[in-house]
């Protein structure tokens, strides 16, 4: 269970810049579940995202996970945990460029200490999955809007994490590719994993697998529906 | 620790794509760190070469040598000399040498010109044993060809090339010219019972200073030059050089850290980037470090051995091309001279340290404070 508590999100805190990016949400995401974030651009999505994913910190409240509160906890702590629980697939992609795909897929195991091949080998399934076998060698700033997309999707996969994070995962895919993505994330969660989407996407929320849809708008959570 | 194993090698492939990446960049790095390497390796390589061969030489050669002077210049020895140094206790081995400097009118060279010891050398009759450097500097092939020589009077004589020694002691034998003791003595004018100088051995070498100190007292007109005198004076010639390019080396070095310094000062945006991707997927600050502990591990040692490798190559096989005028004495230590190979372990560690530690300290620097942000930064 995720828990967050008055989370509240200023950015450019104390300056003439400030945003308000998140008011005070209260908000339990639930394990082995499918739980996507909607709202307008701007509301604080990713934001949202970046606090649950320990990448960023909340300016105050508190977050925890499973029980175990993560907001305080020292940097160190918090890569382990990005390391051991979270796949992270952003919006704006962020994968290295010069690197080629299969490359990009296996950095978030590298500091794993797994065997080379076993890795590799994942790797390559994950981007099977995905249809982007035919081009695990070419580097990752020659592929397409889609096909970057479902580069960042493999690399949010390979570690197996328990919890899969993706920031408008579908926002370049058509039909056909979002509901393979979407036929990844029942899978997951057939498997116990639990999944938090964002998303504009109508395929998105009326998905079958949905458990949960929170709507967002201008820093605060606005509805929930189950 | 096979998973310390395997992380270190997914970085090392991780770190050799994100090199190979910037191919240009770095390799244009690794040439100019190279070349740095190479003039610094050279010249270590040459001076310690130079110095244990010196050693090397000078331990065969006699440890006194006499020379008679006359008004303080040195002159022709008398055969008598030999049997006088001879009788003095503890003293073997007794020899009077021909040998010294001609210099060539033809074409402007100085020779070597001795009788040789080892009675292989010693030519026929009207014939000369010459280095190659002589043939080549007249413009022939040494086969069977005369060989002119102009006398002091200004009369030619003709001597028959019999051969030349090879070329791996080329450096050692350019210029010598070796000839039978009656040419010898014919062609310069000296007549027989008369040396150059007078060599001796000593049964034991403590003793050398007593002997020659007592030889001093029974021939006031001789001087007796040991061979530790020789190896002081040597020594203190490479000192003197090595002090000089020691000093040249230190500037290159100094120009190297400031590059370095710079690389330091300035973490790309792209570079702080892809450390921030790296920390958001899980990599903690101790992986993007060890990676940049591989990447400047692989770009300095590289460096250190290609330019170590072909500063190897470029004195002992080339001869040390670029430094042998600053580093050999022309008439110093010539003829007597050839390099072979000799490392000098120490040296090449300190300078392996020297070259690698500053840069891949360099590199660290930024990578640290990038490394240790917050990894939202890239979130947008
Ligand atoms: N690093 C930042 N510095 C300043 N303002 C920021 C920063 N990141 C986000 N914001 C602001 O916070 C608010 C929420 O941004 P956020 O990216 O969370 O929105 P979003 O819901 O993901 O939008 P979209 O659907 O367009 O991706 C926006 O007004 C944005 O301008
Ligand atoms: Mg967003």
């Amino acid at each position: 269970m995720i828990e967050l508590q008055s989370v509240t999100k200023l950015y450019n805190e104390g300056r003439a810049n400030q945003v308000e990016a998140l008011r005070g949400i209260d908000l339990t995401v639930a394990r082995n579940a499918v739980t996507v974030l909607k709202g307008p651009s701007g509301s604080g999505k990713t934001t949202l995202l970046s606090l649950i994913a320990c990448m960023a910190r909340p300016t105050s409240g508190r977050i925890s996970l499973d029980g175990e509160l993560v907001s305080g906890l020292p940097e160190s702590f918090l890569t382990e945990l990005r390391r051991t629980t979270f796949g992270f697939v952003f919006q704006r992609f962020n994968l290295v460029r010069g690197l080629s795909v299969l490359e990009n897929v296996m950095l978030p195991a590298v500091p794993l200490g797994q065997d080379h091949a076993d890795v590799r080998a994942r790797a390559m399934e994950r981007l099977d999955a995905l249809d982007l076998a035919g081009k695990a060698q070419m580097k990752v700033e020659q592929l397409s809007g889609g096909e970057t997309q479902r580069a960042a999707i493999a690399r949010a996969l390979i570690n197996d994490a328990p919890i899969l994070i993706a920031d408008e995962p579908t926002a370049n895919l058509d039909t056909v590719l979002a509901e393979r993505f979407i036929d990844i994330v029942t899978g997951l969660r057939a498997e116990g994993r639990t999944v938090i989407i964002t998303s504009h996407d109508p395929r998105i929320w009326g998905a079958e697998g949905v458990d949960a849809v929170i709507e967002l708008r201008d820093g605060q959570i606005t509805g929930e529906f189950a | 620790m096979i998973r310390w194993l395997r992380r270190q090698r997914s970085l090392a492939d991780y770190t050799l794509a994100a090199l190979a990446r910037r191919r240009g960049k770095n390799l244009a790095l690794v040439a100019i760190y190279a070349v740095v390497v190479f003039f610094v390796a050279s010249a270590m390589f040459f001076a310690a070469a130079l110095r244990s061969e010196s050693t090397a030489v000078l331990a065969d050669a006699p440890e006194i040598v006499v020379q008679r002077l006359v008004l303080g210049r040195q002159d022709l020895i008398g055969a008598e000399a030999i049997d006088k140094v001879a009788a003095i206790r503890g003293v073997t081995d007794v020899k009077g040498r021909l040998w010294g400097y001609f210099y060539d009118r033809i074409n402007g060279a100085n020779y070597t010109v001795m009788v040789p010891d080892d009675p292989e050398m010693i030519p026929e009759p009207r014939s000369v044993i010459v280095g190659e450097g002589i043939p080549r500097a007249r413009g022939f092939t040494w086969k069977g060809s005369p060989l002119f020589l102009s006398r002091e009077t200004g009369d030619l004589k003709k001597f028959r090339i019999s051969r030349t020694f090879g070329t791996d002691s080329a450096l050692m034998t350019a210029d010598l010219v070796l000839m039978n003791e009656a040419d010898f003595r014919d062609f310069f004018g000296i007549a027989p019972g008369f040396y150059t100088d007078v060599v001796a051995r000593v049964r034991n070498p403590q003793e050398v200073a007593k002997i020659v100190e007592k030889a001093g007292y029974a021939m006031p007109e001789m001087r007796f030059v040991t061979r530790n005198d020789i190896i002081r004076t040597y020594q203190k010639v490479f000192d003197w050089r090595e002090g000089l390019l020691a000093a040249l080396a230190g500037a290159a070095l100094l120009a190297f850290a400031i590059f370095a310094a710079e690389k330091a000062s300035g973490l790309s945006a792209e570079e702080a980037r892809e450390i921030g991707i790296l920390k958001a997927i899980g990599w903690d600050t101790r992986d993007v470090i060890s990676m940049k502990l591989w990447e400047g591990g692989l770009v300095s040692l590289g460096a250190f051995l290609l330019g170590a490798v072909t500063a190897y190559l470029h004195v002992f096989f080339f001869g040390g091309t670029l430094f042998a005028p600053v580093l050999k004495g022309w008439a110093v230590i010539y003829p007597e001279f050839d390099l072979s190979p000799h490392i000098d372990g120490l040296q090449l560690t300190t300078l392996a340290l020297l070259t690698t530690v500053p840069y891949i300290a360099a590199t660290l620097v930024p990578i640290w404070r990038a490394a240790s942000a917050d990894p939202d930064a890239i979130m947008r």
